[in-house]
Formats: structure tokens, sequence, C-alpha cells
């Protein structure tokens, strides 16, 4: 018996407006697999950020089924929706959102929250996710009190603290310089590994060519799919350009 | 119970973080609770003060007035009147008294012009007195029946004339009409009746030989057995007269004090009433605060469903930040109320009572309720109810805050 796909598509539409109705996203087939490294790019309106709500479940289809590891989302109630959302994904955003009168580490701890931990164990775990995005010595700093690449590595400590199967990115670099953008982008390339898929919705053609694959939208629809190969290239040598080019 | 643990964490983190706000909205609910708790704390402590004055001067002394047939001037009560009194089962016993009128009291010569135009009362009194009124002398002793049998120039004054002109047995006389008596005594202050404060008290015959006033008295003080104070004072007017036309009239001395207790009972309503309303508007004050604290804190909202906390989990944590705030002002405000309660006390010279039995509306609660004062349980319970519905209308916004909307996304 295989294994459901992390997550799956099925002719989804995502619908506003009563009278006027407007698609935001039209009958959209995907599938996104276990390890995958995902960027989805699209000019503005292409439908990407409304994809983000639904991958991420903070929207439901309005029409069509989306299924998360293989349980159909429309079915859960919002309580099973939010634990499957809390245990499956880990958000990262442009603007960091880190909620600023907690330091880091109690930042950390907040998607720890509700999960039956005692403190001490809660405090060991976001510990040890600060010293995965090097961190850790800081973490009794207070969001104010740091740099947006240090805000932006403590929420990616925050996202990966639950040890979720898909990171969810949302212009993960777009409020950063270039010297921590690359240093953002390269914690994503150690962190996908064979069980945690990464989807990343960018405009920026830089961070959707270090995936794996590319999904382009236009108009609510998914208007191309690809493979890339030199995005291996990039991962593996450490930010030099692959010699496919 | 570690997910409550969880939510009471972030509660107490988002009051913490916000110090001055926090403290800025638990001042409804203190100034609510230490309100009524002040209000019904301070009446009880002046009623059981005054509980405490009756309980020890009795409720049971009644006061009987000649007021004769009709159109008699200063009239008066047969001579043997205190014998027929006393012939009543219920009476325990009983003194009387002759106000002395036409007569020129000068403690002090020099200002013999004010105390013609302003005459001290004069009374005469038997050797009952002290037992019948249950009063304490300040200084020397009562008339005795050597100052009777003799006609004695002897007097007592009352505590107000005394304290006024330093009189001390002995060494002082006062004048009355040109004949000096001599001071024997000063006797307390008698808070049922205050004809004695300022009077000169001389026994009865000496009053009849020096101002030829007879040995009729006019006034009755009568104790009577606590149980039939009611049915003596009916009775009296009739064992008086003897079915003669002169007619009496009673008071019960401590009547108008339970008047003032009762009246006070008003008073504790009406501010215990006050304190309600300063509670309710405390409580708008944080369903106002919290609906603006939602709208600001609208991105964390996001953050955390994000993070996988549900809507109910946001709807208990916003609702436990309101509830912590109505326990913690409702618990200091009846703090407040217990300083102001044994502070006003100790200016007026009252027992305080912190934990006074409650009357609402005709249903008596104890004093204590689980081994807490029933007057703080419900000024904090109070307190609480109205931070929970002040904190239902945020904390359902809260949750319905769409995580979509509040971060931004794209």
């Amino acid at each position: 018996m295989s294994q459901p796909p992390l997550l799956e598509l099925d002719a989804v539409s995502r619908i506003y407006g009563t009278e006027v109705l407007v698609y935001a996203l039209n009958e959209v087939s995907l599938t996104i697999d276990t390890g995958e490294f995902v960027s989805i790019v699209g000019p503005s309106g292409s439908g990407k950020s409304t994809m983000l709500g639904l991958l991420g479940l903070l929207d439901l289809p309005s029409q069509g089924v989306m299924r998360v590891t293989g349980k159909a989302v429309h079915e859960l109630g919002d309580h099973e929706r939010s634990r499957l959302r809390g245990d499956v994904v880990g958000f990262i955003f442009q603007q960091f959102h880190l909620i600023p009168h907690l330091d880091a580490r109690r930042n950390v701890e907040t998607a720890l929250l509700y999960r039956n931990l005692s403190p001490r164990d809660r405090k060991r775990k976001a510990m040890e996710a600060l010293d995965v995005v090097g961190l850790a010595p800081r973490h009794e700093h207070r969001p104010v009190q740091m740099s947006g690449g240090e805000q932006q590595r403590c929420a990616i400590a925050r996202a990966i603290v639950t040890d979720p199967q898909l990171l969810l990115a949302d212009e993960p670099t777009g409020a950063l310089d270039s010297t921590n953008a690359a240093n953002v982008m390269d914690i994503f390339a150690d962190l996908n590994n064979g069980t945690r898929s990464i989807a990343i919705v960018t405009h920026d053609p830089a961070v959707a060519a270090s995936a794996d694959r590319r999904i382009s939208m236009r108009d609510g629809r998914i208007v191309a799919d690809e493979k890339l190969q030199h995005g291996e290239a990039i991962t593996s040598f450490g930010g030099t350009l692959g010699s496919s080019h | 119970m570690r997910s409550v643990r969880d939510l009471v964490g972030v509660a107490v983190s988002g009051l913490t973080s916000r110090w001055s706000r926090t403290l800025l909205i638990m001042l409804g609910p203190i100034i609510g609770v230490s309100a009524i708790v002040a209000a019904v704390g301070l009446t009880e402590s002046a009623k059981g003060d005054l509980q405490q004055t009756l309980a020890a001067l009795g409720d049971n002394l009644i006061k009987v007035e000649a007021s004769g047939s009709f159109g008699a001037t200063d009239p008066t009560f047969s001579e043997d009147v205190v014998a027929r009194v006393n012939r009543l089962s219920t009476v325990e016993g009983s003194t009387a008294l002759l106000s002395v009128t036409g007569v020129i009291t000068t403690p002090y010569e020099a200002a013999a012009d004010y105390y013609t135009a302003f005459p001290t009362p004069v009374l005469t009194a038997d050797e009952h007195f002290l037992d019948v009124m249950n009063v304490e002398l300040v200084s020397g002793r009562w008339l005795n029946s050597f100052d009777s049998s003799t006609a004695a120039r002897s007097a007592v004054v009352g505590i107000g004339l005394a304290d006024e002109f330093g009189f001390r047995e002995g060494n002082r006389t006062i004048r009355l009409n040109n004949l000096d008596y001599g001071v024997v005594g000063v006797v307390e202050r008698y808070p049922l009746d205050n004809v004695f404060d300022n009077a000169v008290i001389i026994p009865t015959s000496t009053a009849d030989a020096d101002f030829d006033v007879g040995l009729e008295p006019n006034t009755l003080y009568v104790r009577s057995d606590p149980a039939s104070t009611l049915a003596t004072e009916d009775a009296l007017p009739v064992a008086i007269n003897l079915g003669g036309d002169g007619e009496a009239t009673t008071l019960v001395l401590s009547d108008a004090l339970e008047a003032e207790a009762a009246a006070d009972s008003t008073l504790q309503i009406i501010v215990a009433a006050m304190g309600l309303l300063a509670l309710i508007v405390g409580g708008v004050g944080i369903a106002n605060v919290m609906s603006i604290s939602v709208i600001q804190r609208s991105a964390e909202i996001g953050i955390r469903r994000a993070l996988g906390h549900g809507r109910s989990l946001i709807a208990w944590q916003f609702l436990l930040e309101s509830v912590a705030v109505g326990l913690m002002g409702g618990l200091a405000g009846a703090a407040v109320g217990v300083g102001i309660v044994i502070y006003a006390s100790r200016i007026a010279g009252w027992v305080h009572v912190l934990a006074p039995e409650l009357d609402l509306f005709g249903v008596t609660l104890p004093a204590h309720y689980l081994g807490m004062p029933t007057l703080y349980l419900i000024g904090v319970g109070a307190a609480l109810l109205t931070s929970v519905i002040a904190g239902l209308y945020p904390s359902v916004k809260a949750a319905q805050l769409e995580p979509l909307e509040t971060l931004r996304l794209g």
C-alpha cells in the first residue's frame, strides 16, 4: 500500500464574491510529495497567495478536493484542521511575523504550546531549533533587538521546531538584503531532506531557481510545472553555479 | 491539563507585557469592588457600633412624661408614682425626676447675665437614678438618702457642664437663685437622652425646700423586663393614673437609635449600588480595551492560528486575559476596601466589622462561606462575572479573525 502524497489538490477552485465570481484559483490540480523542494512563481494576481493560504490550511477550497496526508481538509472542523496545520505545516513569512513582546526562545516556543509538553521539554526543543539556525546565543533577544536576517532565522526556527513535513515560505527573502537572503536560502537547502518538503512562494527568479521544481502560475491556473536540474548543483556546491548552464 | 497551563501562561504573558495598560483596565474592578466592600463594611461597622451601644444601654428603658389633663400647665404625676409603677410585674425598677423651672443657675459669677438668658436645666432626682438608667459617674458620688432627708444643698452636674467649667467634687459650688450648692459628683453622658448632659441635679426635698416646687415628679424612667418592653409601655399610663384623668406620654428610648441603624442600611444599599455601577462601567472599560487590543494584536492572532492554535484556543486566551484582569482587580479592590474600612473605623473610633452578615433583599447570608468572608466572595465574584461578560465579545471577535487577512500573505 503506497503512502498518500503529502499534498494533493484535485481540481481545486477558490472563488471570491457572491454576484460577480472571481476565480482566484481555477480548477488547479497539483501533487507535492514528501521531500520535494518546490517554488511557486507568478506575477501579482496569479493566485499564488491564494495557493499559499490553501497549502497552509488557512483557507478552504470553494470547489474540488484538497488532501493533506490523505485527509480531505474540508471534512475537518476548525480544531482538527488547526491541529493538522500545526503538525504538518511550518510557516515562514516575508515580514517574519514574530510576536513582538516575546523573546526569540519564547517566540519559538509559541509553536509548541498546547502540545502536552513540559516547560522544560519545550525550552529544550526551542533551543535546539535556534541552534540549527545559529541563533541560540541570542535566544533572549526580542524581535526589535534583532536584525532582519536574525528575525527571519528565528522565524525559521519557529517553523521547524515542530518538525513539520512541509515548510511553507511566503517570499522569505523579500525583506532581506542579498547576504542575508543567501544565508536564509542556504538554511532552506540544508533543511530539505527525504522527510521534509519545502514550498516557497516567490516572484524572485533566483529564489525560484534554487528549488528542484518550479510551478508557474497565471490567472489562477498552473501554466508550467518543471523539474530543475541545476537547482541540485546549487545546493550541492554551496552557492556556485552549476555547470549545466 | 497542560493545555490549560499553557493557556494561562499565554494570557499572563499577554498581560504582563503591557503592564501599564493592564493596571489601567484593572482600575475599574478595583474601584467597583473597593466601593462595595467599603460601603458595606463601613456601614456595618457604624451599625455594629450602634448595636454595641444598644446592647450596653439595653432596649428596655421607657421614658414617661406627664402630659396631664387637657389644658393643665406644668403637669405632674402623683407623689407615689414610683410605687405605683413598681407594682407592675414586668417593671424591674424606676426612677422619678422633676424639671425645676424658674431657677437661674450660675456656675460662673461673671456670666450671670448669660445664664439668666439661657437657663441651665435643673432637675430633681432620687437615689435609684444610677441603677435604673445604668449610667456611670465620672467622679464623686450620687445624691444619697442623707442629702434627701436633710434637704442638703448637694448637686450632681452633667458632664457637659462639668467639662465646660472644670467642676470637681468638693472644691466647687454652683449657685442656684443665689443659693450655693456643693457639687458632689459628675454624671457620665447618657447616649439615649441628652437632657442630663448640661443639667444640675439636686435632691427632691432640697428643691422643694429652696424653690417650693412640691414633691410630685413629672418624668419617669422605667426599666422593663427586656422580653416585654412593649407590653410594659402600654400598661404604664393606666398604672400611673389608676383611672384618673391625667395622661402620660411614653417613649422607648432606644427606638431612635434603632431607626438610625435602619437608616444606615439604606445608605449602605445606595453606596453599594454605586459600587456596582462603577463595576459595570469598569466592565465596559475592559470590553473596550480588549476590543482595541484584539485589533492591535490581529497579527499575533494570525501567527498563532498559523502555528496551529484553533479558534477556541484564541477565544480562551483573550477571555482568560479579561478574567485575570477581573480577578486581580477584584482581589486588589477587596484589599483596598478592607484598608478603607479599617482606616476609617480607626478615625471614627468604631470597631471595624470586616466580615458582616449580609441582608440581600430579605435573604440573610452568613458572614462566612467556605471559610471566606461572604462580602469579599461576593465582591470578587461580581468582578469576575463582570470581566467574563466584558471579555466575551472581544474573545469571539478574536476567534473570528481570518488569519489570511491579518497575515498579509503574498
